[in-house]
């Protein structure tokens, strides 16, 4: 029977339940889905990992001959290191207008046991100096290729046919990043090949070395002592780099994908789960007040009060269960759309969504338990009423003066309504500060999301439309004088302006802070590249000096003026030189330094040095200009400006799905908040309201002291929002910045303006709905009884 | 049409509860003169609340017709029953319905603000002995007091019809007495038409014209030729 009693009081409230109901099903959807999909990535990475002997170390070096390999076995900490040679090449595909891209790493068919071994889905193994080759499985399917198909590459400027065999996977490439400057792994026109190590030395007649090392390491041992004991037997073989797993690239990034993922699992439910107890504290605390009576009658009955307890208490199991149950259907269920949108990024194979008991079964259990504490906490009273006390009603409620009216002229501004409004606003301060945190939450969550979708175009957009404003990148596959190329380049057919490019790897060292970077050199009158200030306006590189990006400076501890070391392998002695930072500058896309080319080559002791260039076009000419040089020896890539900017809107569009998801999860919450918390103050004023309409008030009156109560709560809660968002920002950016991104946290104020609309329709909304219950009174009925 | 200031012809209001339709006012016709003093009596559930909301613009009538100087209320809408009621009528309820976070003074100023002939409020709380208190919110009053205040609250907007249900129902007799006082002197200081609705048989010897309600049927309207002076009524 009070079952029957516990259906009928929800259903005569249903807003604010629904509104609690909707925020618990949201948060144990985030959980059970995304905390599924953190499972699902950490069980496969670590498998993966494993399975496929995922190196430790990463060595990059000139020419190292095989023969030299086996003594650096015997270094104390290595369990097991081994050589290749990887080569990036282009695709022969005349009729293709865009690049298309190989990595070729070499393999050994006799190793027993390789490193970062490739996982095979299909086909054979590698035969000793065949011309075969197994490509990545998102390569190899994108591209609708089939096995025994034969691929033509260019390599050393010659073409090559190789056979494909097999298709399989490494984890070094399960983020496959083509370089730092790429965001996103694209197989449309990257892919990785792996060639038998006989086979693709002969395609590079001058190596005869490998160019890698990678290695793993016993257990427990460090990668730092490893690391210096490698650099001192490497140094003669031209040591470039080494860095460990937690450096690599796909690693890295997957990591950060993973800890961003579980971070959220794991945050927003606890914020959904939290809102959705206060209000349903709330609203069963006002129920038990008005059913003193009832409570009284119960148990004078006889009813014992853990009975009664009980009887409330089912109200938020009720609410917790179906809340669970509704959260944990959808999140397994969003846990499908959710995985083929990662698995778009990642390549894990053994990584595919499945239904997590588990977490279905979680989701239900944390949803009940909130609610039942928050509904204890709103019940408890219920324990300490005496049946008499209980049946006598409440003592009214005491009208006090409040902290303005000693500010006697502004309190003299307010009529009548208006001061009823703000005392209002002391009356009961928890539900003031809950609807305060329900405007701030609403209005900050929106301004943030779309903060985030306007920085993110910026980020990208800016960097193909304002800074690199050339049509064709020309990267040479090795050093080159730059007059005479230029002047190659520039003779060819439809050519406006070329203009050369030096990208230097280099270490810069400031105190004890180092950082490996590359140094980009420009002429200092670019018209192909800008370098821009925050507002936009064009600086150019400083003779004799240097511009470090915003996150370079920081990371170096340098300013301007700071003179910084700098050494970088491309210089022919080992002597070390200086440079003063002239200044530093936002860069949002990498992290690299600036210098005047000749400035550059002049440190390099390389005059004319150049590794690119940079060149505007007619359009109808890029394709012929591409066609000649893409067998050229010379050249490693022509990459064409105007397609990675449609890669990059393409990128964006999904990505801007989810920005919008968030955006609709913020307003629901702020609205949920702001709804309910508008429902249940005009029930409890149900009395008062109706007396002012008695009084002969219009409902329009009536309903503005309640809006002019919320106005006066919402004004700051928005202005407040600012800096929220901003700190929301701050700690997203803190959580995405890497060598390869650096988030701005400016909030655009179209995000702003926007986040103001959405709010300020959520409180109007929660006010119509106010209105109507408003008109809706019953006078003479709300009238006649005692409070 | 008739003249007088308030007009009932047939007024009958039906209420649907379920299957059971409630005939809480069956065909009654009356007529209100200015400054006289109503008071209406009879038993728990004869009806006498369905009259007051009906006269006092809260509720319609199912049935009937009612005037109020001439126009017509039985067909008025929503928003000519607000203006009506914000303009014309006074309320006075048992339990006082005060706003419990404005003070005396400002409960009274709250009903001034929408009114178009509005008298002083402090002049009125003056009136109703209630000067030193201004500044006192609803729960520092005891329950005469409240019910004073609501008694200026509803005169301020000066309206010319003064509805009270049961308006000494929670008041002990002293302050009941000092109530009931000053409802008399609204009806021969202000000249306002007052009507007294109550069970308490008493009250009635203070009025001007009794009408006796049973069963929702209006069975007599008595003439009191000689009413008698507040602090007389005994009960």
């Amino acid at each position: 029977m009070l079952w029957r009693k516990m259906l009928r009081d929800i259903l005569e409230n249903k807003g604010a339940y629904l509104a609690c109901l909707v925020i618990i099903a949201m948060g144990v959807m985030i959980f059970t889905s995304f905390a599924s999909i953190v499972q699902s990535l950490h069980v496969s990475q670590q498998a993966y990992y494993e399975n496929q002997n995922f190196a430790d170390g990463f060595v990059q070096v000139t020419a190292i001959p095989p023969g030299t390999i086996a003594r650096l076995r015997d270094i104390d900490g290595i369990e097991d290191i081994q050589g290749r040679l990887v080569k990036d090449v282009t695709l022969w595909q005349p009729e293709n207008p865009e690049n298309i891209y190989l990595r070729l790493i070499s393999v050994d068919p006799n190793e027993p046991n390789p490193i970062n071994g490739v996982l095979l889905s299909q086909g054979r193994p590698l035969q000793k100096s065949a011309r075969e080759m197994w490509l990545d499985n998102q390569f190899f399917s994108t591209h609708n290729l089939s096995l025994n198909d034969q691929v033509e590459i260019i390599a050393a400027g010659k073409r090559q046919r190789l056979t494909v065999v097999g298709v399989g996977s490494s984890p070094e490439f399960v983020y496959a990043l083509r370089s730092m400057a790429d965001i996103y792994p694209d197989p449309e026109t990257f892919g990785i090949g792996f060639v038998p190590w006989d086979t693709l030395r002969t395609f590079f007649p001058d190596t005869d070395s490998f160019n890698e090392l990678v290695f793993t390491l016993k257990p427990g041992a460090g990668f730092e002592q490893v690391k210096e004991e490698l650099e001192r037997q490497l140094a003669p073989y031209g040591l470039i780099s080494i860095i460990s797993r937690a450096d690599q690239v796909s690693h890295q990034l997957l990591q950060m994908d993973i800890d961003a993922v579980e971070s959220m699992s794991t945050a927003m439910p606890v914020m959904f789960l939290g809102i959705a107890a206060v209000i349903l504290y709330i609203t069963l605390k006002r129920l038990i007040e008005q059913q003193r009576g009832q409570i009284g009658i119960l148990k004078a009955e006889g009813y014992t009060d853990p009975e009664i307890l009980r009887h409330y208490l089912s109200y938020a199991l009720f609410i917790g269960l179906v809340g669970g149950v509704a959260g944990s259907l959808m999140g397994s269920l969003l846990a499908y759309p959710l995985t083929a949108i990662y698995q778009e990024f990642f390549n894990l194979p053994a990584f595919t969504a499945a239904f997590s008991p588990f977490h279905f079964v979680g989701g239900i259990v944390l949803s009940v338990g909130f609610a039942l504490l928050a509904g204890y906490q709103g019940a408890k009273k219920v324990l300490s009423l005496q049946p008499v006390e209980a049946m006598r009603p409440h003592a009214p409620i005491a009208g006090k003066r409040i902290f303005l009216e000693h500010f006697s002229l502004l309190w003299r501004l307010l009529n009548t309504q208006g001061r009823m409004a703000v005392r209002n606003l002391t009356r009961n301060q928890g539900r003031s500060l809950f609807i305060f945190f329900g405007i701030m939450i609403c209005f900050a969550i929106s301004s943030f999301t779309w903060s985030m979708n306007d920085i993110f175009q910026k980020m990208l957009y800016d960097q193909y439309e304002k800074v690199e404003v050339y049509d064709l990148k020309i990267t040479f596959a090795q050093p080159l004088k730059q007059d005479p190329v230029l002047r190659e380049l520039r003779a060819n057919p439809g050519v406006q302006q070329v203009e050369p490019l030096a990208e230097v790897p280099v270490t810069l060292k400031h105190q004890w802070h180092e950082e490996d970077v590359v140094i980009i050199g420009i002429l200092s009158d670019s018209r192909l590249y800008n370098i821009l200030d925050s507002d936009y306006n064009r600086m150019e590189p400083p003779e004799n000096g240097i511009l470090l990006s915003e996150r370079l400076a920081g990371l170096l501890e340098a300013t301007v003026g700071t003179t910084l070391s700098l050494e970088s392998p491309l210089k022919p002695d080992d002597r070390e030189n200086t440079v003063v930072v002239a200044g530093i500058i936002p860069q949002y896309v990498g992290m690299n330094a600036y210098m005047e080319i000749s400035s550059l080559q002049r440190i390099l002791r390389e005059p004319g040095l150049a590794t690119a260039a940079m060149v505007n076009m007619d359009q109808e000419a890029i394709p012929f200009f591409k066609e000649k040089y893409l067998t050229a020896a010379n050249i490693a890539a022509i990459e064409e400006n105007g397609l990675r900017l449609n890669k990059m809107k393409e990128l964006m569009d999904t990505y801007g799905s989810m920005i919008y998801l968030y955006a609709l999860i913020g307003v629901i919450v702020g609205f949920a908040i702001i709804y309910s918390s508008s429902v249940i103050t005009i029930a409890e004023r149900e009395r008062e309201l109706a007396s002012m309409m008695v009084l002969g008030m219009t409902p329009e009156e009536v309903l503005s002291v309640v809006t002019f109560e919320q106005w006066c709560i919402g004004v700051p809660a928005l202005i407040l929002g600012i800096p929220v968002a901003k700190g929301m920002m701050g700690s997203f950016g803190q959580l995405l910045n890497s060598d390869l991104l650096t988030m701005p946290t400016t909030l655009s104020s179209q995000a702003l303006f926007l986040a103001l609309m959405v709010t300020v329709a959520s409180i109007w909304i929660a006010q119509r709905t106010a209105a109507r219950k408003i008109r809706g009174f019953s006078l003479a009925e709300v009238l006649k009884s005692r409070e | 049409m008739s003249e007088g200031l308030l007009v009932a012809n047939n007024l009958s209001k039906f209420y649907q509860m379920g299957e059971v339709t409630v005939k809480a006012l069956k065909e009654a016709s009356f007529r209100l003169e200015e400054g006289e003093l109503v008071v209406v009596l009879g038993p728990s559930g004869s009806g006498k609340s369905t009259l007051l909301n009906i006269i006092g613009g809260m509720d319609r009538p199912t049935g009937g017709e009612l005037f109020y100087r001439g126009k017509s209320l039985h067909r008025a809408g929503a928003k000519e029953l607000t203006v009506y009621r914000r303009h014309h009528i006074g309320f006075v309820f048992q339990f006082y319905n005060l706003m419990p976070n404005l003070t005396a003074l400002e409960n009274i100023q709250l009903s001034v603000q929408i009114a178009s002939d509005p008298l002083s409020p402090t002049e009125l709380l003056a009136k109703v002995g209630l000067a030193d208190r201004a500044d006192h919110f609803p729960s520092q009053l005891s329950g005469g007091e409240q019910q004073r205040v609501a008694l200026a609250r509803a005169l301020a907007k000066n309206p010319r019809i003064l509805l009270c249900d049961e308006p000494t129902g929670a008041l002990d007799y002293g302050t009941s007495i000092q109530v009931l006082q000053l409802l008399k002197e609204t009806c021969e200081t202000y000249g306002k038409t007052v009507v007294i609705i109550t069970h308490n048989t008493a009250i009635a010897q203070m009025a001007h014209r009794i009408f006796y309600l049973k069963d929702g049927i209006l069975e007599r309207i008595e003439e009191n030729q000689t009413p008698l002076p507040p602090e007389k009524v005994t009960w």
